[in-house]
């Protein structure tokens, strides 16, 4: 009875882990590309990324970021070390989720996840590095994660100055760094440094544990190096000492005895750093070396949970709110003087949130936009309202010439109203473009003179009309750490009668117009936003002190009432 | 016996047509080849392979590049486009001069500092040849922050921050030989080189004037080729050189604008 | 236990309902209900609660036993006390919800698919009425389908050289830009959107885009572009037939009943 026992928990002891092994293996190591996987893939994916896998199905033309080339082995999402092939995981995770703030989007409503399996099989048919045989890729171990706190994301502060990240992620993450412009990837095309303060647009996802894979394993075939092991800074020192070194090298002139203490931190790190070469080269390391090894790497792992949570403090955790329709520009009412732009008054309260799509309405067209989002907060008195636009843009352009057409490039934005505003829910409005044949009123700001708005009156996007009465509205615009912020005021009403005429409580539609010069945006070429609704907020009204304690006071009235006629009808 | 002379005669010219035809389609700047395998070993009373790489045409103009950060550093001094280096008598700098069959012969030469500083925000040399196997270091005298990115594909790629305070940073050894492969700093975008990781040591880099020399060849005819980051290869159609115990051979090259 | 008062039966009855509908059916069941239309249910309820209490007169007085009570028994002191305090609180806390309530902007109606005009053009060429209109390759579906194919895999690269920045590459209106307008573009695996139409119908939408709707489409809100300013009219014919190929829907055909 016993052995059968036993016998018959071995066999389910075997199933069990069969199955086990059977699943690790099928994720681990794909299984051979069937025919299904390239009917998946060239149904679904062929367009952008080519019948072989070359990125250069026929959209990858119009597109930036250019679709993956498969054949190189380069790919931007891992979570394995530098230089290592994705793994299978990896690869199904992309297809599933899609690649944020790309073209790439996600197919899990789309295909199912068998399909994606095959598709992850078939992938790897494009290059050699997977073909089997081959070691499996190095895996990035997320253990001894730091968890988020203040102190935390302070030394990650000091890190991302340290090790260069503001070189082209910029000072405080909006991807403005000096060498953001002249980046291109491992194919020749253009491409920016993330913008840190948007973790919308993280291609690999913003949570702590992806920021972190993305530092330490890089971003292969971009810019972005990659983090770990020997290249880190002071690699082999504990913290402690490397701060202490830090001090030393920032001394402009050592004493002998300074100099003598930094040449052995010197020799701990060259000792360190051999050890960690010898291991990418595949020599066996002794036990002493490989507790050197890792207690290097350990004081690396924890520098880098501390700048990933650094990095994670920069961005909100989801996109402000943007559903069309409910996002409502409105206007707050103050007593006495506007803020001016430097205002704290500004930030009592959270701006509303307008994304800004590409406009390919009109030649020339902006299938690549650079410009997200455009942030708005508005106060206004009673005979004034003033604006503050906020919006990323990676470079101050103010007079820039494009290689090809000669054409000068700036920043620029443009805040669009009707003349007039439409009366009732099925009144017709301007074209969201600009107008049409109602026109819409325009005002356009240019870096170049950032202080000056001009009101334009436009039946068209290519026909817009310089007002002929100017000055109406007064400017202030700045550029600081990749981010413009223009003030704009003007009165209520004005004289002029192609201005729009604005009254309390009105619904207006507003739309916004953005140029990012150094994306090549200029006239039609240019981000826009639908319609949204901007109104100047009334002040609450002064009945909901009245109405309501009347009501009050009536239904006890109606009550004491009600109790009379009870007892009368009782007796 | 003489028509399989012919035959395979034939079938070699067939060969390096066919194998020639490959090459013209290949990318814009073509590979360099290298010998299945190598064996290392000493060689006494070995010839020497010299000679001189000239520019033909109009000397070309020196563009001075763009510097757009780091000025202090980067700026110190005019920087100029080292794609294409013309010296006096129009010798061509910076070009790869090399036997692309040899199996057997000297061994590397252990003394040669392989490294590439990075100094003004240029790197120097231009083009490096590194032996498979070996640690390139990379040097930064800036004092500003640099990133080493190795655009390696047989290999695998590297990029590595060099931050400022990080004077040498050596590099693993690679598996395979591969090159000519471009290197870039991103940060500062105009910084450019080229490394290639070799298995045998001839293979030489044309100096100021244009000169080569290939030494201690063991004596034989091999396929002798050259290699331009900008004026292309001759990886398709090598000349054939016979070296004598002892002797000299020279082997010019006129290179011009394709 | 004590028997429930027919009152309270009936307070419970219409709590319960109001629980069930706001949270039961509209959340666990299925997207909320609106307000106006719980409103109208519960005016049934109580509609209804009223006939039933109301029919006798026994029940009736029963009905009101613990109101009158309320009102006038000393024993219900408290009760009633209760009661004077929380109902005019009640109602001053609900008018004053009301009169601080911020306005929303008005909505704007739209007909998303509004009725074609009789002609169908492209540029200024008249084409046919739009009820007769058929396209040109679809007989291809049946005599050629060698030459079908090549026009559905033209639709194709039509389609995602221009239309899945919007509409998706899934052709579920959820391209990359598609988020950020309004309204939102077409869904084309929607199985109320392909069979419902014509292909002429289509065709009108792809060449006059936006601005080509009538008033009732809101023309001025709509981010469709003139399509017949960039594609020829075989691409508009050709990335029609892609649209029922991926998704397996056919176009309605004139004659079909609606």
């Amino acid at each position: 009875m016993r052995t059968r026992n036993i016998a018959f928990l071995m066999l389910i002891f075997g199933m069990v882990v069969g199955t086990l092994l059977c699943a690790v293996t099928y994720a681990q190591n794909a299984p051979e590309a069937s025919e299904r996987g390239k009917e998946v893939y060239e149904e679904s994916c062929a367009h952008c990324h080519g019948t072989e896998g070359r990125g250069d199905g026929s959209a990858a033309e119009n597109l930036l970021p250019k679709p993956r080339d498969f054949t190189r082995g380069l790919y931007k999402i891992r979570s394995t070390e530098a230089g290592e092939l994705p793994t299978d995981q990896d690869l199904f995770d992309i297809i599933t989720i899609g690649m944020p703030g790309s073209s790439m989007p996600g197919w899990e409503t789309s295909l199912s996840a068998n399909d994606r399996w095959e598709l992850v099989a078939y992938i790897k048919t494009f290059h050699d590095g997977f073909k089997e045989g081959s070691a499996p890729p190095r895996e990035i171990t997320l253990a001894g994660k730091i968890s988020y706190s203040e102190e935390s994301v302070e030394i990650g502060k000091g890190l991302y100055t340290e090790l260069g990240c503001i070189e082209c992620h910029g000072n405080i993450g909006r991807g403005d760094g000096t060498s953001a412009p002249t980046l291109t990837d491992e194919w020749g095309f253009q491409t920016w440094p993330a913008n840190l303060a948007q973790g919308w647009n993280y291609r690999g996802g913003s949570d702590t544990e992806a920021i972190f894979k993305r530092f330490i394993g890089g971003i292969a075939g971009s810019p972005m190096p990659a983090f770990e092991g020997d290249s880190f800074l002071h690699f082999g020192l504990t913290s402690e000492e490397s701060k202490r070194l830090t001090e030393l090298e920032n001394k402009d002139e050592m004493t002998e005895a300074e100099d003598e203490e930094s040449g052995q931190f010197y020799e701990k790190m060259d000792e360190a750093v051999n050890i960690a070469l010898n291991r990418v080269e595949g020599i066996e390391l002794s036990a002493a070396e490989q507790q050197i090894y890792d207690n290097a790497m350990k004081v690396v792992y924890e520098k880098s949970w501390h700048l990933a949570n650094y990095v994670k403090s920069l961005t909100p955790e989801e996109r402000p709110e943007s559903a069309i329709g409910n996002n409502v520009l409105r206007s707050q009412y103050v007593q006495g003087e506007l803020p001016t732009v430097d205002d704290a008054a500004w930030e009592t309260f959270e701006a509303r949130h307008f994304p800004l799509v590409g406009q390919v309405i009109i030649e020339p067209r902006q299938f690549n936009p650079t410009i997200d989002s455009v942030n708005v907060k508005s106060f206004y008195n009673d005979t004034e309202v003033a604006f503050l636009f906020i919006w990323d843009d990676r470079t101050h352009t103010i007079d820039e010439t494009d290689e090809e057409t000669g054409v000068t490039l700036e920043d620029a934005l443009a805040v669009q109203f009707p003349v007039k505003v439409p009366q009732g829910p099925t009144a017709p409005k301007p074209y969201f473009l600009y107008g049409g044949r109602l026109p819409v009123y325009l005002w356009q700001w240019n870096a170049s003179a950032s202080d000056q708005v001009t009101e334009l009156t436009a039946k068209g996007i290519n026909n817009a009309e310089v007002q002929e009465v100017q000055g109406d509205v007064q400017a202030k615009g700045t550029y600081t750490d990749g981010q413009y912020k223009l003030w704009v005021k003007r009165s209520l009403k004005t004289e002029d009668k192609k201005d729009l005429q604005l009254e309390s409580g009105v619904f207006v539609p507003i739309a916004f117009s953005a140029w990012d010069g150094s994306n090549g945006d200029v006239d039609t070429k240019r981000v826009v936003s639908s319609w949204y609704s901007f109104v100047l907020e009334p002040m609450p009204s002064s009945k909901r002190f009245v109405y309501p304690p009347l009501i009050a006071l009536l239904s006890i009235g109606l009550l004491i009432g009600l109790r009379g006629i009870v007892q009368r009808r009782n007796s | 016996m003489k028509t399989y002379l012919l035959a395979g005669l034939a079938l070699l010219l067939a060969c390096s047509y066919v194998g020639g035809a490959f090459a013209a389609e290949g990318e814009e700047v073509e590979m360099l080849v290298f010998p299945d395998s190598y064996k290392a070993s000493s060689v006494s009373s070995g010839g020497t392979i010299s000679g001189v790489v000239k520019f033909e045409g109009d000397m070309p103009e020196m563009k001075a590049l763009e510097i757009t950060k780091d000025q202090a550093v980067c700026a110190a001094t005019e920087k100029y486009d080292e794609s294409l280096v013309v010296g006096e008598g129009n010798g061509l700098k910076n070009t790869i001069v090399y036997l692309h069959d040899i199996s057997q012969g000297k061994d590397f030469d252990k003394a040669t500092k392989l490294e590439i500083d990075q100094k003004g925000c240029q790197f120097s040399p231009h083009v490096q040849i590194v032996p498979v196997g070996s640690r390139l270091t990379m040097l930064n005298n800036d004092r500003v922050n640099h990133n080493v990115h190795i655009f390696s594909s047989i290999n695998k790629p590297v990029n590595k921050q060099q931050t400022k305070n990080r004077r040498k940073m050596p590099l693993a050894g690679v598996k395979k030989a591969e090159g000519p492969v471009s290197v870039k700093c991103d940060i500062h975008g105009w910084m450019s080189a080229w490394i290639a990781y070799v298995p045998h040591p001839y293979f030489a880099v044309t100096n100021e004037k244009g000169e080569f020399s290939l030494e201690d060849v063991p004596a034989g005819t091999y396929k002798l080729g050259y290699w331009h980051e900008a004026l292309g290869t001759n990886s398709a159609s090598p000349d054939s050189v016979t070296v004598e115990a002892g002797g000299t051979v020279t082997q010019n090259y006129v290179l011009k604008m394709k | 236990m004590k028997r429930l008062s027919l009152f309270t039966t009936c307070l419970i009855i219409l709590v319960g309902s109001w629980l069930v509908l706001r949270f039961v059916i509209g959340g666990v069941i299925s997207v909320p209900i609106p307000g106006s239309v719980i409103a109208m249910y519960m005016g049934l309820i109580i509609i209804a609660i009223l006939v039933h209490v109301s029919v006798e007169d026994s029940l009736f007085r029963e009905f009101l036993r613990p109101v009158r009570e309320t009102l006038v028994d000393d024993r219900r002191r408290v009760r009633r006390r209760v009661v004077a305090v929380l109902i005019p609180l009640f109602l001053l806390g609900y008018t004053y919800s009301i009169i601080a309530q911020r306005a929303s902007p008005p909505g704007s109606p739209r007909d998303a698919h509004p009725s074609p005009p009789l002609e169908l053009t492209y540029k200024d060429e008249v084409i046919g009425s739009m009820q007769d209109v058929v396209n040109p390759f679809r007989h291809y579906e049946k005599d050629d389908p060698e030459a079908f194919k090549a026009h559905v895999e033209n639709g194709r690269r039509v389609y995602y050289q221009n239309c899945f920045y919007c509409h998706g590459d899934h052709l579920d209106g959820q391209g990359h830009f598609a988020p950020y307008l309004q309204p939102i573009p077409a869904n084309f695996q929607d199985p109320g959107i392909i069979p419902n139409f014509q292909e002429s119908f289509f065709f009108w939408r792809i060449a006059k885009g936006g601005p080509g709707l009538p008033a009732a489409g809101t023309p001025w809100d709509s981010a469709m572009p003139i399509w017949e300013d960039y594609l020829t009219k075989d691409e508009i014919w050709d990335v029609i037939l892609f649209l029922s190929d991926y998704t397996g829907y056919q176009p309605r055909t004139f004659g079909e009943a609606h």
